[in-house]
């Protein structure tokens, strides 16, 4: 009889995928690494809750791969993710799957909630909300009427200002 | 304080969402501590967590200069 922390492991829990295919790999070919990752998950009894498709992106730093003594350099990939469900005890074998697959650059695997995580807040909105938070905006004070004001009058203020005290 | 993950209605700290994470960054790339971003503090853990994550995955550089 399996234990209550034992059907707790057993238990499908919702994980996510993020990979970096290699920048070399394009097209179709792109399409045939996550078709894989698909069809592992699938063959270890998992079923796909979510998918970001693979897109170009520049990496924040440059990557390094050893291969074969080599060292080869990626600052560009392709990037993507799939939300899944499986049971606690097959993510390791999953994660090996993923380092093993000469294709992927980068992978990780960790775990997550069903529901949508992205947030719905716009970059735009994002950065007004900052920019207004941060400047503040001042009005310029408007123009004081004075009516018109006699020669004679300024002269004597002129005079009041240079003439030393 | 304002919490600005309150302020906009965000439940989850994805590590993808480069944008938002970048809100709790100094520019050196260093999370900022609970006193500045005035979050609460599992929502720290949760930032954490995403930070760190999308370092890894080269989404946001580790060190800035």
């Amino acid at each position: 009889m399996a234990t209550k922390k034992e059907a707790e492991v057993n238990a499908a829990r919702v994980y996510e995928v993020g990979y970096h295919v290699l920048p070399n790999v394009e097209g179709e070919a792109v399409e045939k690494v996550v078709q894989g990752i698909r069809e592992t998950i699938a063959e270890m009894g998992g079923s796909l809750v979510a998918e970001g498709a693979p897109q170009d992106m520049h990496l924040a730093y440059t990557m390094y791969i050893n291969n074969e003594g080599k060292n080869t350099s990626y600052d560009r990939t392709h990037f993507g993710w799939i939300k899944f469900e499986l049971a606690a005890e097959k993510i390791g074998a999953l994660e090996e799957v993923m380092k093993l697959n000469k294709k992927i650059l980068r992978s990780i695997v960790f775990r997550t909630v069903k529901e949508e995580t992205r947030a719905s807040v716009k970059i735009g909105a994002l950065r007004e909300v900052k920019r207004s938070d941060t400047l503040k905006v001042q009005t310029r004070p408007e123009k004081e009427t004075v009516g018109e004001v006699s020669e004679e009058k300024l002269d004597e203020a002129i005079e009041g200002l240079t003439t030393p005290n | 304080m304002k919490n600005f993950l309150l302020q906009h209605d965000i439940k989850h700290v994805d590590y993808k969402d480069v944008e938002v994470l970048k809100q709790f960054l100094n520019p050196h790339g260093r999370i900022m501590p609970r006193s500045r971003t005035g979050i609460t503090a599992k929502q720290q853990r949760a930032l954490d967590a995403a930070v760190k994550r999308a370092r890894y995955m080269g989404l946001i550089p580790y060190v800035q200069k």
